[in-house]
């Protein structure tokens, strides 16, 4: 495990999300909608293992746009639970394919048809998801948003993440709940990128 | 035995046992005074050990008992059980790939990822993305991109450059960035992606990159006289790349470097001879001369004495593999070992195939399908242990068993049980290991053979062939029709057809190519289409199936002539196979004989033929039919 | 691949005694404050209840602060079926600190602290051990384990689900001292071979060995009632009611599970373990230990003679808070004080540090309980498809002298390679015949000699996977059961373990397995709470490591012989 990332040498990105709206059912069929939990690049702003959010939506985003597919970003905001939120997710995409985010890294490819707590591919181990990993998933999601049988994305596996993370992902996600809001809908998002140390 | 007193009971319970390479099958019947058969049960169960070896009693015995108890009778009212005499027959299966295809010096990439970026042709020298800040505006630049780089990064290199006036009329890049790096560019350019070895391309060289749109192959690079035009070539040096232009056709994508003695070559690799003997010959044969040379040499040493491969190839390996295999089985303790001599190899079928396989020198991972030979050979001994395993079955059942008949003439009895069928009649057992046929002609004379390759020879080469690597999938390839998953609703099948589902798909079949298993679809690992599996599915039943089907029936018709052969009934567990009976039919139909699958008895379907035909044959022995008084 | 160092950075310039410090592995570790209204403590929180007990009728209507029209469905089923109504009110009333005295004191019987525990609500319970410290927490261990003699449990797997493997590894482990060995599979449809491989070998190692196999409910049932395994244990229970929805259970559904073990003789016990709920993020605001003291009074109140706990696979949450193995120790106290049998955790991958890892066993470790381990990977923890124990085959060593420097019983012991060697080859050859008998895919002498020699999986040589599934397929067409395997031991000549075995499957006839912490000897005598219960009354008494056993614990890898010093014993 060398192959080197390929992240970006430019100074470190920040991304905020700005809210343009309440998202709707998409209608483009080449669309992937990737949705995030409530504290996704707000509260929180990199994961469990520190990968920035920025980075995070950067390498999901490209994986798609690699595959020639649209993305729309999706915040939502009543729902942490990673199954929910996804499978919502899918039913607004024009495709039916959602990737679904926590903001600890969890990340999951959900279809509109499937029960919710079925998947495409899931990736419960966030301590082992790295911006590779991310690309791949943006990439993936968009084949099956083409209807082709990628491959699906490598998992790893871990004894030690246990001793080291379990603890840690336990205290995220009761801080991600946490940051619920009760009755609020999903809405659409604008990224707007920043570089954190200009000048 | 029977002292006098009673009369003969009027029926006397017998049972038949078909000890098969991987069933054992038991028919119950019982025999009226005047030889009047009525049978009354059959049962199927896996066959223990080796055929013809004493560990096929357990089998026996389970068969047997599986039948009375269908029947309703006990083993007490067994007067005799019917063993067919078998032996023991080991097949093998080995595969050479025999030819291998090479890039020197990096001359080019064709290995076609799914995402490149631009569109149309560009010429120019080969520089690192990391030299760029230094180039001088002028001669056109094709930018090659490391790994590590950052798409947003190499975009922004790119156009700094041509801000500067630097021609970059295409790129190469390690990662799989094509498409975002080109949306990034001020000016479009071809850019080919997921070149793995992106380092090894080499710098300061003459290079041209071209991309076709979606859905269209490119034009310049796979035209030897376009590969001529681009790079200024006389006759004698558009000769020399034509295998270049060759290999890329049929691409979207491809990098094509002009270097001063760079090449691609398609080498043969030897692997050795066959040696065959037989018919007062001694043949010899290379293996990479391909199947049909191999079989042309087997036909001309036929019938077959034995055969051996060289040491230390898998052909060789293999053919030793049989005899030693078949010498263990027939090593019984106390008793003397037999004698190598008696162990030959009997037949060998060759068919050609391919295997994907990398290419030497690639750059990015290029994967051709490389010419293969995939060879099944058959071992059999005279010796056989029938009679060891009658006497262990009469021990466990507590009743007589006896060596009905053999195998061949048995099976013909019972397929003569099939509905519409008549002498001279010919059957086809379709096994795993091997392809065996007898023919009962009119005047009730009997002959059989056994040739090698069955269906797992199929399974090997759907494995191999789709580059599967798992023998499980390729197993349910070959019994399953197949179908895509196009949406968690509905599939298509492999004949057009859509079915829906009012429940959803699990998620592991979607979007996948998938073969419709009793338990449900299971996904098939391959990035093939389900027109290319499914060709390469009928393909390997045929050369084995159908080739094997008309050389075994060659074999035995009078003459080798198979119009004299006018029924033809095909046995043995791939005869249940949804395809290959049809497939067989067609190949017979120009010859005008009947052939379809056997249904034994009316009701069996292709199974428990050698089981009924041993009940027949003994119900209608003169000996038997009509038992004089007791004396 | 994420070993890697913790902190990096352009940091000040660091003191050289901060950098070894720093790269310590118990850097590695993880952790975290505590966040008690999430339920991110480990048994101190101000928002556990006050214990409170009421009875009406005969029914228990009031319930550490809650009215029965308020109960959840935890509080009902323990209200209902794990409280002892007649004492409910007098023992709850008891001042906390004579409870947790009586827990301590000699003088206090075992049987005299059980008629006070059975009337005790969860509240009360954390109420007690919240008084004590982590060695008077080991002092009510001591006497409150309920079978007098203390065992280890071994995890037997084999990360290429190898059963020639398995056998061998579970024949060594029966050897060394496992009373249970337990296996899973990578790929589940390995499970009969795999199951089959685990029995056989432990008979070998030592007869009277148990076995299971921990899959999905209705496998690891039927494999039970086949007699292809011995017991279950992975039958899990949660402290909430939102968490058991979660997994689609109740507390009367895993009941019902649990009766229809019983049913066939067959032993087994229930896992649950601080953390747990408060990972799912559905802890209710109650302390891990709270919610575990519920989940050991729901097994109580099921009828299961035992409990699996001690965090088990949530133990890096307890783990990283503060006090944290103190609460881990108290919930294996308090299954015991219940009087269920305890298999005390120590079984999953805890810590970087060795130093770390070894402390947190001792409170299991020096007072013993039922199995110290539940288990102790008696495999590379490479090769744990349990996700890595706590323990290892590497720390064979370091874990019998750790029983020899104290004159404590692990459970295990040094055993000598000739002795090690010869079980892992007639395991091997054993499941050989087996596996020809009823015509599974063959093992070749090739494999038995490896098992034999072998440290790991990658020691093996590969086997062909799709015969084997296909094998393991036909053994539950079939229909095989325990009875088939004694068949194929006895035909080819392996009576002695034809034997074992079949003694073992007879156990289910007497349902002397389905007594409280119930193991058999090497001599298939059951030892458990009614034969050898545990009566500790103060020095001089209980289990005592003396005579033979104590003997058999002296050996080392290494001891130098004092009469004559240029030799070694052994």
């Amino acid at each position: 495990m060398t192959t080197p990332t390929a992240t970006s040498t430019l100074p470190g990105r920040t991304v905020s999300l700005r809210e343009i709206g309440p998202a709707r059912r998409g209608t483009r069929e080449d669309e992937v909608v990737v949705a995030v939990s409530p504290a996704f690049a707000g509260h929180f702003s990199k994961t469990i293992v520190d990968v920035p959010h920025a980075e995070v939506l950067r390498q999901l985003l490209a994986g798609i746009e690699e595959q020639g597919v649209t993305a729309r970003v999706v915040r939502f905001r009543d729902t942490a639970d990673l199954a929910a939120l996804a499978h919502m997710g899918a039913k607004l995409s024009g495709s039916g394919i959602c990737v679904g985010i926590l903001s600890r890294g969890t990340t999951i490819i959900h279809q509109k048809d499937l029960p919710r707590l079925s998947n495409l591919e899931l990736f419960p181990q966030s301590p082992l998801l790295d911006a590779a990993v991310f690309r791949m998933i943006g990439s993936n999601a968009a084949q099956y948003a083409k209807g082709e049988s990628p491959q699906p994305v490598p998992t790893r596996n871990d004894q030690m993440a246990r001793p080291r993370w379990q603890a840690k992902a336990a205290l995220l996600h009761l801080k991600e709940f946490e940051c619920i809001e009760a009755g609020r809908g999903p809405v659409d998002v604008e990224l707007v990128f920043e570089s954190s140390n200009a000048g | 035995m029977r002292g006098p007193g009673p009369a003969e009971p009027a029926e006397r319970l017998i049972v038949g046992v078909d000890i098969g390479n991987s069933t054992t099958e038991a028919c119950l019947a019982s025999i009226g005074p005047e030889g009047a058969v009525s049978y009354l049960g059959t049962d199927l169960t896996r066959t223990t050990g080796v055929k013809g070896t004493p560990d096929n009693t357990p089998g026996a015995l389970t068969a047997i008992r599986g039948a009375l108890a269908r029947a309703g009778r006990s083993a007490g009212e067994v007067r005799t059980v019917l063993l067919n005499e078998a032996t023991p027959v080991i097949s093998g299966l080995a595969m050479e790939t025999i030819t291998e295809t090479i890039i020197t010096e990096s001359t080019m990439i064709g290995h076609n990822p799914t995402t490149p970026g631009g569109e149309g042709l560009g010429v120019g020298t080969t520089r690192s993305i990391a030299e760029l800040g230094e180039q001088e505006p002028g001669e056109p630049v094709v930018c090659v991109v490391p790994h590590g780089w950052d798409f947003d990064d190499a975009a922004a290199t790119i156009n700094a450059a041509v801000q500067r006036g630097v021609a970059v009329v295409a790129a190469i890049l390690a990662g799989d960035d094509a498409v975002l790096i080109t949306n990034r560019l001020a000016r479009a350019v071809p850019v080919v992606d997921e070149v793995a070895a992106v380092e090894k391309v080499p710098l300061g060289m003459l290079a041209a990159v071209e991309v076709a749109a979606p859905g269209r192959t490119i034009r310049t690079l796979s035209n030897s006289y376009g590969l001529a035009t681009v790079f200024g070539l006389d006759p004698a040096q558009t000769r020399q790349v034509s295998p270049v232009a060759r290999a890329l056709t049929g691409n979207r994508s491809a990098v094509v470097v002009r270097t001063p003695s760079g090449d691609v070559t398609d080498r043969r690799i030897p692997v050795g001879e066959l040696v065959l003997r037989g018919a007062g010959k001694t043949l010899r044969v290379d293996v990479d001369a391909g199947a049909e040379a191999i079989m042309d040499v087997v036909g001309r040493a036929q019938p077959l004495d034995d055969a051996h491969g060289e040491p230390g190839t898998h052909v060789g390996g293999m053919l030793a593999q049989v005899r030693d295999t078949m010498a263990d089985v027939m090593d019984l303790p106390g008793q003397p070992a037999v004698p190598v001599s008696e162990i030959a190899i009997r037949d060998v079928l060759a068919v050609d195939t391919f295997v994907p396989a990398d290419v030497r020198g690639g750059l990015a991972g290029e994967v051709a399908l490389e010419n293969a030979v995939a060879l099944a050979a058959m071992v059999s001994t005279s010796r056989s242990r029938m009679q060891l395993v009658a006497d262990l079955v009469s021990e466990g059942l507590g009743a007589a068993a006896e060596i009905g008949g053999v195998e061949g003439e048995m099976a013909v009895s019972g397929a003569l049980t099939t509905p519409g069928v008549d002498r001279p009649v010919a059957v086809l057992d379709l096994g795993g290991g091997s392809t065996d046929a007898a023919l009962l002609t009119r005047e009730g004379e009997c002959t059989a053979v056994h040739v090698a390759g069955a269906g797992e020879l199929v399974t090997k080469l759907i494995d191999s062939e789709l580059a599967l690597g798992d023998r499980e999938v390729a197993e349910s390839v070959k019994w399953f029709p197949l179908a895509k998953v196009e949406s968690f609703f509905h599939i298509r099948h492999e004949d057009g057809t859509v079915q829906f589902f009012d429940e959803p798909l699990p998620p592991h079949v979607y979007a996948r190519v998938v073969v419709l298993t009793p338990d449900g679809p299971a996904p098939v690992g391959t990035r093939h289409g389900l027109d290319h599996v499914r060709r390469v599915r009928r393909e390997a039943k045929r050369r084995v199936f159908v080739v094997n089907a008309l050389r075994a029936l060659r074999q035995v018709a009078p003459g080798g002539n198979l119009r004299a052969l006018e029924f033809v009934v095909l046995l043995g567990g791939s005869a249940l196979d949804f395809e290959i009976p049809d497939m067989i039919a067609d190949a017979l139909a120009p010859h005008g004989i009947v052939c379809g699958t056997g249904n034994v008895l009316g009701t069996e379907g292709p199974r428990n033929a050698v089981a009924a035909g041993l009940v027949r044959t003994y119900a209608a022995g003169p000996m038997r039919a009509a038992p004089g008084p007791a004396t | 691949m994420t070993s890697t160092a913790p902190r990096t950075g352009t940091a000040p310039r660091q003191s050289l005694r901060t950098e070894i410090l720093e790269a310590r592995p118990v850097n590695l570790d993880g952790f975290v404050e505590e966040w008690p209204e999430k339920g991110l403590v480990a048994m101190e929180s101000a928002f556990d209840p006050a214990p409170s007990v009421r009875v009406e009728d005969g029914q228990i209507v009031e319930l550490d602060g809650k009215t029965r029209d308020e109960f959840d469905f935890m509080d009902t089923f323990i209200a209902n079926h794990a409280i002892d109504v007649a004492s409910a009110e007098r023992c709850t009333a008891m001042p906390s600190a004579e409870i947790a005295r009586m827990l301590m004191d000699p003088r206090a019987s075992r049987d005299e602290v059980l008629a006070v525990t059975r009337g005790l609500t969860p509240a009360k319970i954390l109420d007690v051990v919240k008084l004590m410290n982590v060695v008077e927490i080991m002092q009510g261990m001591q006497k409150m384990r309920a079978r007098r003699t203390p065992a280890n449990q071994g995890h037997s797997t084999s990360a290429r689900d190898n059963p020639v493997q398995v056998a061998a590894d579970a024949a060594e482990g029966a050897l060394r001292g496992f009373a249970e060995l337990e296996t899973t599979l990578g790929v589940l449809r390995y499970a009969p071979l795999v199951a089959i491989a685990l029995q056989v070998g432990a008979q070998v190692g030592r007869g009277g060995v148990l076995t299971q196999c921990a899959l999905e409910e209705a496998t690891e049932l039927e494999l039970g009632m086949r007699g292809i395994t011995a017991y279950a244990e992975t039958i899990s229970i949660y402290g909430t009611e939102s968490v058991f929805i979660d997994g689609d259970d109740t507390p009367w559904s895993k009941a019902f599970l649990a009766s229809a073990y019983a049913s066939r003789g067959i032993k087994m016990r229930f896992t649950s373990g601080t953390g747990s709920e408060v990972q799912m993020g559905n802890a209710e605001g109650k302390s891990m230990l709270y919610l575990e003291i519920r989940c050991i009074l729901m097994a109580k109140g099921a009828g299961v003679q035992g409990l699996q706990n001690g965090s088990i696979s949530c133990i890096g949450v307890p783990g990283a808070v503060p006090g944290g193995l103190r609460a881990v120790a108290a919930e294996n106290l308090v299954a015991s004080m219940v009087d269920l049998e305890c298999a005390s955790g120590n079984d999953q991958s805890f810590s970087h540090s060795a130093m770390r890892r070894t402390a947190r066993a001792m409170p299991q470790l020096l007072p013993g309980t039922d199995f110290v381990c539940s288990g102790y990977s008696s495999v590379p923890n490479a090769d744990n498809m349990f996700a890595g124990s706590n323990f290892d085959t590497e720390d064979f060593d370091d874990w019998n002298t750790i029983q020899r420097d104290f004159q404590v019983d692990g459970g295990l012991r040094h055993v000598r390679e000739d002795e090690i060697l010869q079980a892992r080859d007639k395991a091997a050859r054993a499941l050989q015949a087996v596996f020809a008998h009823l015509d599974l895919p063959p093992i070749t002498d090739d494999e038995v000699a490896a098992a034999t020699y072998a440290n790991s999986s990658n020691d093996y040589p590969f086997r062909d996977v799709l015969s084997d599934l296909k094998g393991a397929q036909s053994v539950m067409d079939r229909e095989i059961t325990g009875l088939d395997l004694v068949k194929g031991l006895e035909a080819a000549g392996f009576h002695d373990v034809a034997e074992n075995l079949l003694t073992v499957l007879r156990q289910r006839v007497s349902g002397d397995l389905l007594q409280t912490s119930a193991v058999l000897t090497a001599d298939f005598t059951p030892l458990s709470a009614i034969n050898d219960p545990n009566d500790y009354a103060g020095p001089g008494t209980g289990y005592r490591l003396e005579g033979e056993r104590w003997e058999q614990l002296k050996k080392l890898r290494h001891v130098t012989s004092s009469t004559n010093p240029e030799t070694e014993v052994g």
